[in-house]
């Protein structure tokens, strides 16, 4: 998979500023310390289903081609095994870091390549700040989306099957004690989210 | 022994059977799991983080200084919600601001997080503070080698640097127990492989593909069963197993049980003791087996 | 004996013509040779161009003459220009040649300034405090001391071979102490070498033949050092000789002992892919032959039974109560060359080594090589081996907690290629692939050897290799092929792990021993990086081959060369110059405290007990002049030639004289490096205030709280201390100084902050002056040190003084 250019990497492809955001991002550190090596691209159990190997991601940032890194499907299908953190000879954090540039991307409204991705976490968040802890069927409904038909019967049949095994439950869950529990999420609001 | 118990989101409804089993066996076992009052959601690994940082961490933080209140070590079930709180641990630490913004939250909830407390995952405690002979003694019925495949996941053993507990390329804890309650274990190359079940309502193909390769490998081994340590793997490789022979027309037909729910049937309980019937992939024949 | 009345002649240089010169352009010469005249005690005070030229030599030697001069000051260009050339001077007129002083006014003033106004007092300063420290110079005499010609060489491996061979060609006598029953070293265990395919013991063995036959090496095998005293030239060694329990004069090596031994145990030399007996010989051309029994294993001594060797034995060689012996020997230079060790991959725990017999490392592959390739867990012949890379090498943190290299091993990439290709050539069809991260080709000849190796049908992989996991009896290989961006997935037969090189253990207690350093990576640090290569930090002790970092056989060679050489140079004239500038202990004053004995970086200090207690003694051979102890003694009892108290204390007051600027900084500067960076910074036509004026100091641990106090008493608003960051008065003992003293400056009144320091490489003078520059401003701005406090200071001073002379 390619960037999107004509025909070469051109300077105006590269953001300086962006590197330095990322190396203040928890997870990118230390980023610079990557020699490119590839431990954590074939470390990675899905970078098959990946348009950049994490390592190509790490050299994007390098590069500071903060459009191209924020676009990849790579930084949503990262499913924080920590295969690669573990076996990474520098020590770079790779998926505290593609959370971190999940984050980025929902904040500065970047089209997801994956657009059901950030509409799950931003369901989880939400149900979560709501209840206190997670509601499966209100998430499913969240994210539930016609265009993708086969996506959304495999999570209903998900669904009737747990709800037959009486794993499901429809009613809300409820953390004792509200005040507590509300109050945390006003104040975590107001002091921003990093 | 008794430990301010975490459950997290799932042991009360998608894993039932996981906290159920737990329960019995720990009964069994003399362990004391007082649940965390008003106990919330850990953060699910990255599932809040990516949409807001500081409430991930605010979130792990609140449960930790409940279990800090109660003046006892956090014990988990769940290996997703281990990792996520020792990772919130772990990064007010060492990121002061991080700290003083979490502290002035908690503080106006009226709590206090000092970092004292430590997060351990049931397996640490059954190892470590049970021991294998203790568990070795309550064995009632013998599983006779029974084969089984021992499911490790993720967030139970990496990375090391932030979870401390089993070795992350070869983990033996599992094992161990297995052994001690008279399995046999079964070596196949993906037991420390993710399934990719946190792509599972989002990716469900790219998580039925790395499922699959699993369920596959640990089939040709010729495994009797599969026990693992965490609700996410289990959802994944036993409700989703029907979806996965039909979507790759393959025939697999494996047991996926939760460990505990494999001790509980050594130690000679029932299957209502530990909810075998709530697991999708059909366990009576493996209940059967254990005792002919 | 009558104090002799100094007669000072100043000597002041334009380095040009007229008011062009390189120091008349911007400091005014005929003011400065006034202020220098009316100084009391001088008696003559010239100009001239070029002072370093014959004709100003003559002028210097006319005035000694003509004048009786006794004392010796030039004010020109850095000491490090002519400083001998003065020096002989002045001895041709028969005049000591450590009664001279050089004022440098040129690349720490007429160079640094611009304007005349401001550069002038500036220099008239550092004539001043010039003529006031000639004025207390004493003179000095060089000694000789005699060296011994014999050299200790510690670790038998082809650097320590070799080295024996060079040294004692050039007619040494050598000692050479290996660990283990034989030399040899990791080379013995090759098979062929890289690049030009040599079989490695075609080329060892003649060597070790050499070194066992040449009559002026002995070897001590079974042997290791556990003390090294005396000093430089005259080094006293103790080595510990393990016993053999065979007598290596009786044994022929028949090897009718091991055929006979029931034990059999995991061969060392085969890295655990063989075997040998508990009464063995660690490989067929060992040196010296003998056999040795392994204590641990035999059955006499562990349940005192069996003997069935001595039985057999014809040559009547084994010796059961053989005893451990204790040798002393006296050298005059020591080299250490103890060589490397495979770091165990055991420790990066996802290539599984340790789970699987055929995951092996690249040592042990050698030896499959050697013996005739087959797999470890079944004997077949191999058909597909990868070669993995940069195992436990190249890296910086490790989330497992186990040891690891930062730094790249060196020849792990050439190694792999040559047994690829020694693989192919044995085992048709044979399919070997490389993962690597960089192929590293280097040397003389390798990049044609690997594109060589490429047209052969290695297979090659850019990306580490991610996994190794035993499967169904194969060994599948996980990596990326980060050139393609896709992950590649492989069986193989076998697993060959280039496993990183670490310092062979016990490097870092033989280095404290001899009382030389090692560095962060743990290897011997040398003296300096480029231009110093095989010296470390103590006289007469070198150091060669992978001692020093992993390195290919060539570069050892070349390095144990270079050390014969500078061991040669070092001995060579059977006598070494003992430097006069060394400490002296006055053996009235010392109590034997041992402070001193704490602080010195040189080994210099000795106990040396006497009738009521032990006292103190520097030994002038080990000691290199830098002055930490003068200051550290509580009783004063130390003093430093040609850097002593009263030449010190001198320099520093310089003259009462009207202050011509403020704030005036006296910054003392460590005489090697830091010296060397400030004139570079001349050189270089940098600048800096006029208000910073240099003291020069064998190293700024030379300088306590007497002389700062000095300095603020004779007008100092500030103070700098620059020590050379390869300097022994390291940045972490110079933190430490200089908070104690920031501690003592508050107890009299004076802001500790006064006082700032730093440390500096030669290159780095824009630090320098940076330090200069930031800490002028910050002295501005809180003003001058307060006269009630320098009056203070003043009285203090004055009755510390007195206190000594009672």
């Amino acid at each position: 998979m390619k960037p999107n250019h004509r025909h070469a990497i051109t300077s105006q492809m590269m953001d300086k500023s962006f590197l330095a955001d990322v190396m203040k991002m928890r997870g990118g550190q230390n980023i610079l310390d990557c020699i490119q090596c590839g431990v954590c691209a074939g470390s990675c159990p899905a970078s098959w289903a990946m348009d950049f190997t994490p390592m190509q991601i790490v050299r994007m940032l390098h590069l500071g081609m903060k459009e191209t890194v924020l676009s990849s499907s790579t930084i949503w299908i990262c499913a924080s095994c920590y295969t690669c953190a573990t076996r990474c000879p520098r020590g770079i954090d790779i998926p505290l870091l593609m959370s971190a540039l999940k984050n980025t991307a929902i904040k500065e409204k970047v089209p997801a390549r994956i657009p059901i991705k950030p509409k799950f976490h931003k369901s989880f968040a939400d149900i979560v700040q709501k209840y206190g802890r997670i509601h499966e069927p209100e998430l499913f409904l969240k994210i539930a989306n016609k265009t993708d038909m086969h996506g959304l019967m495999e999570n209903a049949t998900l669904g009737w099957t747990l709800l037959r095994k009486g794993k499901l439950r429809l009613k809300a869950p409820k953390v004792n004690q509200k005040t507590q529990w509300s109050s945390l999420f006003k104040n975590v609001a107001k002091e921003g989210s990093n | 022994m008794k430990y301010a118990y975490f459950p997290g989101c799932s042991i009360h409804t998608t894993a039932k059977e996981y906290g159920i089993s737990s329960k019995a066996v720990s009964k069994v076992l003399g362990i004391e799991l007082v649940e965390i009052p008003e106990w919330n959601c850990c953060g699910a690994m990255d599932a809040v983080y990516a949409y807001n940082p500081l409430l991930s961490i605010s979130l792990s933080a609140r449960n930790l200084a409940l279990a800090e209140s109660m003046k006892m070590d956090v014990v988990t079930l769940c290996s997703a919600c281990f990792f996520t709180l020792s990772r919130a641990h772990k990064l007010l630490r060492e990121d002061s601001e991080l700290k003083g913004k979490v502290d002035k939250l908690l503080n106006e909830s009226g709590l206090q997080y000092t970092g004292e407390v430590r997060v351990r995952h049931f397996l640490d405690v059954l190892i470590r503070d049970v021991g294998l002979e203790n568990i070795a003694k309550n064995v009632k019925v013998k599983l006779d080698g029974l084969k089984v495949a021992p499911y490790y996941g993720c967030m139970l053993i990496r990375p090391p640097n932030i979870v401390h507990f089993d070795d992350p390329e070869h983990p033996k804890s599992m094992e161990l127990i297995i052994e001690a309650i008279g399995g046999k274990n079964v070596d196949y190359i993906y037991k420390t492989r993710c399934c990719g079940a946190s792509l599972g309502l989002t990716d469900g193909e790219v998580m039925m593909e790395m499922t699959k390769d699993l369920l596959l490998e640990a089939k040709n081994a010729n495994a009797d069963c599969i026990a693992l340590p965490c609700p996410l793997c289990h959802l994944n490789m036993d409700a989703k197993q029907k979806s996965i022979e039909s979507t790759f027309d393959i025939k697999i037909g494996m047991p996926i049980v939760f460990f505990t729910q494999l001790m509980g049937m050594a130690f000679g309980l029932n299957p209502k003791e530990l909810a075998l019937n709530k697991n999708c992939v059909p366990t009576g024949k493996l209940f059967k087996q254990i005792h002919d | 004996m009558v104090k002799q009345e100094p007669k000072i002649g100043v000597y002041i240089c334009r380095c040009g013509c007229d008011v062009e010169g390189n120091i008349s352009a911007t400091v005014d010469v005929e003011k400065v040779k006034e202020a220098a005249a009316s100084i009391n005690g001088v008696k003559i005070a010239e100009v001239y161009e070029y002072v370093c030229s014959n004709p100003g030599q003559q002028m210097i030697r006319d005035g000694i003459k003509e004048h009786g001069l006794n004392r010796i000051v030039v004010a020109a260009c850095s000491p490090r220009m002519h400083l001998e050339t003065f020096k002989r001077n002045v001895k041709q007129e028969g005049l000591n040649p450590y009664l001279l002083e050089i004022a440098n006014i040129r690349e720490q003033c007429s160079w640094i300034h611009e304007d005349k106004k401001l550069a002038t007092p500036k220099a008239i300063d550092l004539v001043v405090r010039a003529v006031e420290r000639a004025r207390n110079l004493k003179p000095l005499e060089e000694k000789t001391v005699k060296v011994n010609r014999a050299a200790l060489v510690i670790g038998g491996g082809i650097a320590g071979i070799n080295a024996s061979v060079e040294l004692a060609d050039k007619g040494y006598q050598v000692y050479l102490v290996e660990k283990g029953p034989s030399i040899g070293g990791h080379m013995a265990q090759l098979g062929k070498t890289f690049p030009t395919l040599d079989c490695s013991s075609c080329i060892l063995t003649p060597k070790m033949v050499y070194v066992a036959q040449h009559p002026l090496i002995k070897i001590f095998s079974m042997s290791e050092v556990t003390k090294v005293e005396g000093s430089p030239g005259n080094y006293k060694i103790t080595i510990r000789k393990r016993p053999r329990f065979v007598d290596a004069t009786k044994c022929t090596a028949c090897g009718e002992c091991a055929k006979k031994c029931p034990i059999t145990v995991k061969s060392e030399f085969e890295v655990s892919l063989g075997q040998r007996k508990a009464i063995y010989q660690p490989f067929r051309q060992a040196v010296p032959s003998a056999y040795s029994i392994d204590k641990e294993h035999c059955l006499y001594f562990t349940k005192g039974v069996c003997k069935v060797c001595q039985k057999f034995c014809k040559a009547n060689a084994v010796d059961f109560a053989q005893q451990e012996e204790t040798i002393e020997l006296n050298v005059g230079a020591i080299v250490v060359s103890t060589g490397y060790e495979i770091l165990d991959p055991y420790g990066v725990r996802q290539y599984s080594y340790g789970l699987h017999p055929d995951v092996v490392t690249h040592l042990q592959f050698e030896r499959l090589l050697v013996q005739g390739l087959h797999r470890p867990s079944n004997k077949e012949q191999p058909k597909k081996v990868a070669f993995i890379l940069c195992v436990g090498s190249r890296m910086v943190e490790n989330a497992n907690d186990s040891d690891y290299c930062e730094y790249c091993c060196n020849i792990g990439c050439m190694n792999a290629i040559k047994e690829a290709y020694v693989f192919q050539k044995e085992v048709p069809d044979a399919e070997p692939w490389v993962f690597y991260t960089d192929i590293r080709a280097h040397g003389k000849g390798y990049e044609e050897f690997y594109a060589r190796l490429r047209n052969h049908g290695v297979r090659f992989i850019r990306g580490r290799a991610a996994e190794v996991v035993p499967n169904n009896g194969h060994l599948r290989v996980r990596a990326a092929d980060t050139l393609l961006g896709m992950p590649i997935e492989e069986d193989f037969d076998m697993v060959v792990l280039s496993s990183g090189l670490v310092p062979s253990p016990g490097t870092e207690t033989l280095a404290r021993m001899i009382g030389i350093h090692t560095g962060s990576d743990g290897f011997i640090l040398e003296r300096h990086h480029k231009l110093r290569p095989v010296d470390t930090q103590r006289e007469g002790v070198y150091a060669c081959g992978c001692a020093l970092g992993p390195k290919d056989i060539r570069e050892t060679i070349t390095e144990s060369m270079a050390v014969a050489s500078q061991v040669a140079t070092f001995l060579g004239k059977g006598e070494v110059p003992v430097s006069a500038e060394v400490a002296i202990v006055d053996e009235k004053k010392c109590n034997g405290c041992e402070e001193c004995f704490k602080f010195c970086p040189a080994r210099a200090v000795e106990k040396v007990p006497s009738t009521f207690r032990t006292r103190m003694e520097i030994n002038p051979m080990s000691c290199t002049g830098c002055g930490i102890c003068v200051p550290v003694c509580p009783k004063d009892a130390i003093d430093l030639n040609h850097c002593t108290e009263e030449q010190l204390m001198a320099q520093i007051r310089g003259v009462e004289q009207k202050d011509d600027v403020s704030p005036k900084i006296l910054a003392f500067i460590e005489k090697n490096t830091a010296y060397a960076s400030a004139d570079l910074a001349g050189q270089t036509r940098a600048h800096y205030g006029p208000n910073i004026r240099i003291i020069s100091v064998p190293s700024t641990g030379r300088v306590g709280f007497k002389h700062l106090l000095q300095a603020f008493a004779s007008g100092a608003d500030g103070v700098v201390f620059v020590e050379g960051e390869d300097s022994a008065f390291t940045g972490d003992k110079l933190r430490e100084h200089v908070t104690h003293l920031k501690k003592d400056l508050q107890t009299v009144g004076v802001e500790p902050l006064r006082l700032v320091s730093t440390t500096i490489t030669i290159p780095q003078y824009p630090k320098m002056v940076d330090t200069f520059e930031v800490f002028a401003t910050r002295v501005s701005k809180i003003g001058p040190l307060s006269p009630k406090v320098r009056l203070e200071i003043g009285e203090k001073l004055a009755k510390l003084k007195e206190g000594e002379s009672r």
